[in-house]
């Protein structure tokens, strides 16, 4: 009888170590693996409430116009994210992905490819030779109250520009004004793009170090919503990474925040480095599968 | 002969497979929450620091303070509006009600109804009620009641437990005594149970702090730079602050994750480790 | 005399009060179905039943938009089966462990392992999941890494715990004479557990399979962060490919629905309820046929 247990004992302990061991092994995988070129490419795509996917879906053609219909062709399979950081995942961790982000949350954890030969850097988007960038907006409707109005004053100061400029962005407005403090005090509601939501904290932050009495607050639950809050006016401003739709902008208040380009990233070990924007297309719309066909 | 020999060989043989097959879904099952503890705790714990748990939020810290304090405001104030109501269901169940009556039925059905809805629904019945219908917009109150009513079933099924399993010679003892059937519940029966009662209490708060679904769209995903009681402002608990943290873009926001899901697991630990506790005593008291 | 009259009164007044607490339940529940169907129905009305259940065509900002959830039924089909496939035979094993051949000293460990599985919140088994799960497929089973594979896998790990326990006590609740008399014609400890004990428990473990089928497919968190959220046609879908589930649906969605489009999502959540709803009259009807044995 004791035999048996110690026996049963010993072989479940060996089989769960070597479940363990399996497990261990592979996240930080160490081979120094090659590139297999005929190996299908992930593709990573934000959630469609993402003014991110919307930009990037128009200016890549992947959203198909023809007369009334709209459709987004965005190939099966594709992976949807609600979060810029779970796209940045997706693509760290497979060597074969591709997805898009804002440019100002690239880091060194994936790699940025230049588009039509230019580069992802600002100074590309302000000059326009890096084609993939969409405006920050800040929507309002009506009249705004004194509060807001302040508030996006500062935005748009010089102050307000210098935030942004140090966080990737593209100033919109070639500002020297000074914001002087106007010691007001009371809430701002603001909600909308994921995107903008970092840059929109920074400057909340900035502001609020002249104005303490203020505060905000502020729902990041994608474009769409950001614009229909400042619609209904539950929310005093919305932000977007996407252009309005013409039954918002007859309704809104538009102003540009920052142009934010959207970089096109890839796995550190994709040998690719400049992508034509054709392909970025066929990809996305499932005419190329694998990187081999990519030119 | 042979035959009968052999096959007790063939079951002996089968027999120690069966064992060892049990023994390893029992070590597996251990084996798999170890991992996912220490992968949890190991990355997540060095980056817990003070300013994390006391500071102001902003895009540097992402401290989880006002994340912290909203999740024990939501703690609080539903437990006080479940708790009394879930007892005092509980206690109509096991002391007033005719064993099999239609209202019995029909109050178990709801309450194993309630007991199954998908947190996701709650988030929608949330939205739907208290958010749009009774305007009280994304904010602690909309959370707070929707988390009153899915909780309510873990309140009414323990309670209900620890108040049957009080003695039937303790009621007997004070009704004999004179003492009317109200005092003999609030004086006795309640006091009895009050283990089994806690222990279900304990174990809300565990489903309370691990909720995320039901609360994205009630109470929502605002983040204040200090904690507030403000109850009509939105404010997110720690389990979504993981949840958004995650899915944050800056380049400290996964590590932030991380602590903060080590911060939950800690909670979890104390909150199984007190209702182990709660159980014992129960079992010593019986 | 007095005394009496006003205990009386007050016994009255308590007994109604949890009278009325009790009924909260009953309240709870009518209001939740009232308010879901309220937005859902005339959604699903507008769409058009067959087109919203049927149609594998999910694309609600498309011009014109379509609203079939039919891919995303299949996903939670899927997903589901999976997790009841990873979760069963260990749980159901893991049960039988526990209360058939679990030294005392291992049962102090091996029982509150189970228990603190169960109370983990569900964003940390989809965080770990993200982490360690979708790495894992990636590099040894193959495909990206996000999809039924993982899904399954998780939420295998997630109703580990109710299967667990309550498998446990029914077994602990069969009469010790079942496996006596097992013993008594000679049987092994592992034929009597296997052959006679556990079959009488099958209504316990039916229960906890039903429950466990409950779980998964409501659970949220977890499974949107590793199945892929790819809308797929059914004719596509592959283990190791991804795929969205529909409570996933709801909630990558929900945050910028609006009009037709927000009350779709809340028609997924009615049918959510109502597949809930099913479950839960089929454990009735399972419990009281074990009730008339």
């Amino acid at each position: 009888m004791k035999k048996n247990k110690i026996l049963s004992v010993a072989l479940a302990v060996i089989l769960s170590m070597v479940f363990a061991g399996c497990a261990q092994d592979t996240p930080s995988g160490e081979q120094p693996a090659e590139f297999n070129f005929d190996k299908d490419i992930t593709v990573v795509a934000r959630d469609s409430a993402s003014g991110t996917r919307g930009a990037f879906h128009e200016i890549m053609k992947i959203i198909v116009k023809e007369s009334d219909t709209e459709t987004d062709k965005l190939v099966v399979g594709a992976l949807e994210f609600d979060g810029t950081d779970k796209v940045i995942t997706a693509v760290e961790g497979d060597k074969y992905g591709i997805g898009y982000i804002s440019l100002g949350s690239v880091s060194d954890r994936i790699k940025a490819v230049a588009v039509n030969s230019a580069e992802p850097t600002v100074e590309n988007v302000r000059d326009g030779s890096y084609s993939v960038s969409r405006p920050f907006l800040l929507v309002t409707k009506g009249t705004e109250n004194d509060l807001v109005k302040d508030f996006l004053k500062f935005t748009e100061s010089a102050q307000g520009q210098a935030v942004a400029n140090e966080m990737k962005f593209i100033g919109a407005v070639d500002s020297t004004e000074e914001y002087t403090s106007s010691g007001m005090s009371g809430t701002i509601k603001v909600a909308g793009s994921t995107s903008v939501t970092p840059l929109m904290e920074k400057l909340q932050e900035g502001y609020r170090e002249l104005n303490p009495d203020v505060t905000f607050e502020m729902q990041s639950n994608g474009s769409s919503q950001g614009i229909k809050a400042a619609l209904d006016g539950s929310y005093d401003i919305g932000m977007s990474s996407r252009e309005l739709k013409e039954e918002e902008a007859s309704e809104l208040n538009r102003r540009v925040l920052a142009i934010d380009g959207i970089a096109v990233i890839v796995n550190k070990e994709n040998p690719k480095s400049d992508l034509a924007s054709e392909d970025i297309t066929n990809i996305y719309t499932g005419k190329i599968t694998k990187w081999s066909e990519v030119k | 002969m042979d035959r009968r020999l052999n096959n007790l060989k063939q079951r002996k043989v089968k027999s120690v497979l069966l064992k060892s097959f049990v023994w390893l879904c029992g070590i597996l099952t251990v084996g798999v929450l170890i991992y996912i503890l220490l992968f949890i705790l190991l990355r997540g714990i060095p980056k817990i620091n003070l300013v994390f748990l006391f500071g102001e939020y902003n895009s540097e810290t992402l401290s989880a303070f006002s994340s912290i304090v909203a999740t024990i405001q939501m703690i609080f104030l539903s437990l006080i509006i479940s708790v009394p109501i879930g007892v005092f269901c509980a206690i109509y169940l096991a002391e007033y009600a005719k064993r099999g009556s239609i209202a019995v039925k029909i109050i178990r059905l709801a309450t194993d109804t309630l007991a199954g809805i998908p947190s996701i629904v709650y988030g929608l019945f949330g939205m739907i009620f208290f958010v749009n219908i009774l305007g009280f917009r994304a904010s602690v109150l909309s959370g707070v009641c929707t988390i009153s009513i899915m909780i309510l079933p873990v309140i009414i099924s323990s309670s209900e437990e620890a108040v049957k399993s009080v003695p039937d010679t303790y009621r007997e003892g004070s009704l004999g005594l004179g003492a009317t059937r109200i005092h003999t519940v609030f004086r006795i029966v309640l006091p009895t149970a009050m283990p089994g009662i806690l222990s279900g209490v304990i174990l809300a708060i565990g489903r309370i702090v691990g909720e995320t679904a039901a609360l994205i769209f009630t109470s929502g995903t605002n983040v204040m730079k200090n904690p507030t009681l403000d109850l009509l402002s939105s404010q997110r608990t720690l389990a979504i602050h993981m949840y958004m943290l995650a899915g944050e873009g800056l380049p400290h926001s996964k590590d932030m994750a991380f602590a903060t899901g080590a911060i939950l697991i800690l909670i979890v630990f104390t909150v199984n480790y007190t209702t182990t506790k709660l159980a014992g005593r129960i079992g010593r008291i019986q | 005399m007095q005394n009496t009259k006003k205990s009386n009164f007050d016994e009255k007044i308590m007994q109604a009060i949890f009278f009325l607490s009790a009924l909260i339940s009953v309240l709870a529940v009518i209001a939740i179905c009232l308010f879901l169907f309220m937005r859902g129905i005339p959604a699903i009305a507008e769409i058009g039943f067959m087109d919203f259940i049927f149609n594998e065509k999910w694309g609600p900002t498309n011009k014109p938009a379509s609203y079939g959830i039919l891919s995303m039924i299949a996903g939670s089909i899927y997903v589901t089966a999976g997790a009841i496939v990873i979760g069963v035979p260990v749980g159901l094993m893991c049960a039988i462990f526990l209360a058939e051949f679990c030294p005392d000293n291992v049962y102090k460990i091996v029982k509150p392992a189970v228990n603190l599985l169960a109370g983990i919140p569900s964003i940390i088994y989809g965080f770990f999941g993200m982490e360690a799960i979708v790495p894992f497929v990636r590099e040894n089973l193959g495909g990206n890494g996000y999809g039924i594979m993982s899904a399954s896998i998780i939420l295998g790990i997630m109703i580990l715990p109710t299967i667990i326990s309550i498998s446990e006590s029914s077994i602990r609740a069969v009469p010790k004479s079942y496996g006596e008399g097992s013993y008594g014609l000679g049987a092994t400890k592992e034929e009597t557990v296997f052959n006679v004990i556990v079959p009488a428990a099958k209504s316990g473990v039916l229960t906890s399979i039903i429950l466990g089928v409950g779980r998964a497919a409501g659970e949220t968190m977890a499974v949107v962060m590793v199945a892929g959220n790819a809308v797929m046609p059914l004719d596509k879908i592959e283990l190791l490919k991804p795929i969205r589930t529909l409570t996933a649906n709801i909630v990558t969605e929900m945050s910028y629905a609006s009009g037709l489009h927000e009350s779709a999502l809340i028609s997924t959540g009615v049918v959510l309820f109502v597949f809930i709803i099913i479950l839960n009259i089929s454990l009735s009807l399972i419990k009281s046929k074990a009730q008339r044995n």
